[in-house]
């Protein structure tokens, strides 16, 4: 309603009633000191503590737009974000002071000279520190690997797909690609100390990639340790660069315990399922048969220092990788025992834990973007932050690789 | 390929005269005319979209589910319909991850206008409950527009690890579309008979 259209018997009664309500406000606040002018700064962030966390949000509804949120997750507030755009991928130096950010842009929006890059932020202020074009990247649904710092964060990995498989080796002091590793039949990186990464490949052998100080590169394999048919590795499976330790799990549940290096050596694996008192899972040639079995996005998270390892479980047949956890089951990597079991409220596509002593656990509602902080000694749940997100996929948290 | 995949008019129209010669041939001699009308009619409803599908397969599938079941080699292609090709659990889509193109403008093999097909595809093998064959089928994706969202699918039958492209539904499969690359949606084309 515009105000020429009000009778002027209303506006008087209106215009009163706003007089009445100006000076009884003065009256009430005499009493304060009269606000001071303020002028606009940017919030600087502290330094992250073990629960200040990184949630990569792919937004799968228009992809472009994808973000990283920084997350306090003891308050359960957003500390900020920086944009991820299209398939984007991100990793928190160890130190936890840098963050980098692995995207990809059409100058015009949808359209246009398309660029790969890797942009580099200060994870206090979020400010870019570095933008750098890179030859080309993946555009696959970010999985963690497709993209990793080696253990001291001085060099980034980037896996690409142009179509042939190669991984962009980036120092990341001169902010320039080194060199231009082919992985034929290999893909994603899984860095072990601070110049080597092994693949997964598609004859079930693991690739060793070291990175000499004079740029020669030298590739080993394992001998094949799974069929990807049969019974396909996971590719989130939690690996730490730091010590080049890997537990590199199956669709069916089996988890082959990895010391990753020049010539990385692949452990007889044991059964998520006979840890836990089960029979262990058949593999895909028995496709029917319904037991609990691995599946998710982020499938699972490694607790380091106590060897804690977390899965996201679910009842289902083969093929059902992908089906969200409904529980979390904690195992302890050096008995192979199943030590805790977590129902879940809600099942999760995304399992996290911090590396602390009083770690906390992270699960996700893949469809409304919620997110949830549980005590990950406890499974008790501590809080959840309601739609976080659009499309919530996976976690970094400081000190984890 | 499936003979309703191939749009060589003079071949489909020989197949068609072939099919329909054997379909009267082998149910003239078993039942009365009216029932033959009855048997077409009920044919052609099942089958809209495979009407040329050989009539002895869709025959015998029909009148034996459970057979058909039985064969089926994946979760998935045992409970799989062959009716709407805008649901998830069509059989084609058995490893389809993403937009339904059927429901984004285009159809099972049709990419939406605004947007390209990918000459490049990843192959996955899908139980066809109807028949009771199994077909490789190329998920093409339809590049150049953001993400469609009409009807969102994530099936994995068959589904391997990037390791494994050729058999990965997370790549985004718009390499030399000659577009941004951007994935709007999913096609499912019958390239050939895998069983």
């Amino acid at each position: 309603m515009s105000l020429q259209k009000v009778p002027p018997s209303l506006l008087r009664a209106l215009l009163g009633s706003a007089a009445i309500l100006t000076m009884g406000g003065t009256a009430a606040k005499a009493a304060e000191p009269v606000l001071q002018t303020e002028q606009s700064d940017v919030i600087t962030l502290p330094p992250y503590s073990p629960h200040t966390i990184l949630v990569e949000d792919a937004v799968y509804t228009h992809n472009k737009d994808g973000r990283v949120y920084v997350v306090d997750a003891d308050s359960g507030k957003l500390l900020g974000m920086v944009q991820a755009a299209y398939n984007g991928n991100m990793a928190l130096t160890p130190d936890a002071k840098r963050i980098y950010v692995a995207e990809t842009t059409w100058e015009r929006g949808n359209r246009g000279a398309r660029n790969d890059l890797l942009a580099e932020y200060d994870a206090s202020t979020l400010k870019l520190t570095s933008d750098e074009k890179l030859p080309a990247r993946a555009l696959v649904t970010p999985k963690k690997n497709d993209f990793a710092l080696n253990a001291d964060g001085s060099r980034a990995y980037v896996y690409q797909m142009s179509p042939s498989n190669a991984v962009e080796v980036v120092d990341n002091t001169a902010h320039k690609v080194t060199q231009t590793v082919e992985i034929p039949g290999c893909a994603l990186v899984y860095p072990w100390g601070n110049s080597g990464f092994s693949s997964l490949c598609a004859d079930g052998t693991l690739a060793n990639v070291s990175l000499g100080a004079d740029g020669k590169v030298g590739m080993t394999h394992t001998a094949p340790f799974f069929e990807p048919d049969k019974d396909g590795i996971f590719e989130q499976s939690p690996t730490v660069a730091a010590d080049g330790t890997a537990y590199f799990i199956s669709y069916s549940g089996m988890v082959y315990p990895t010391k990753m290096g020049e010539n990385s050596t692949v452990e007889k694996p044991w059964s998520l399922q006979e840890g836990a008192g089960l029979k262990a899972a058949p593999d895909s040639s028995k496709p029917f048969e319904v037991t609990w079995r691995p599946g998710g996005w982020q499938i699972a998270a490694l607790h380091k220092a106590s060897h804690q390892m977390y899965v996201l479980m679910h009842k289902g047949t083969f093929w059902t990788h992908k089906d969200n956890g409904t529980e979390v089951w904690v195992y302890d990597t050096q008995t192979h025992k199943r030590i805790r079991r977590y129902p879940l409220k809600v099942a999760s596509n995304l399992v996290g834990v911090t590396q602390d002593e009083h770690p906390l656990m992270f699960t996700a509602n893949e469809d409304n973007g919620d997110f949830f902080v549980s005590d990950a000694l406890t499974g008790k749940p501590l809080r959840t932050m309601k739609a976080l997100g659009t499309s919530l996929i996976f976690t970094v948290a400081p000190g984890e690789g | 390929m499936l003979p309703s995949e191939n749009k060589n008019s003079a071949e489909q129209g020989t197949l068609f005269d072939r099919l329909t010669e054997s379909l009267l041939r082998r149910f003239a001699g078993k039942t009365s005319r009216r029932g033959v009308v009855a048997k077409l009619g009920g044919v052609a409803a099942a089958v809209p979209l495979f009407p040329l599908l050989p009539v002895s397969r869709a025959n015998a599938a029909s009148s034996s589910a459970a057979k058909a079941v039985a064969k089926a080699t994946t979760p998935f292609g045992s409970k799989a319909q062959a009716k709407d090709a805008n649901a998830c659990d069509y059989w084609r889509y058995c490893a389809i991850d993403g937009n339904l193109c059927s429901t984004c403008g285009g159809g099972v093999h049709s990419c939406p206008p605004g947007t390209a097909p990918s000459p490049t595809s990843w192959i996955g093998s899908c139980y066809n409950p109807q028949d009771g064959n199994s077909y490789m089928i190329a998920y093409r994706d339809c590049c150049g527009q953001d993400s469609c969202n009409e009807v969102t699918c994530l099936n994995t039958d068959g589904d391997q690890p990037s390791y494994r492209p050729m058999a990965n539904n997370d790549i985004i499969w718009c390499f030399g579309t000659g577009t941004s690359e951007m994935y709007n949606c999913s096609t499912a084309a019958v390239i050939g008979k895998a069983s």
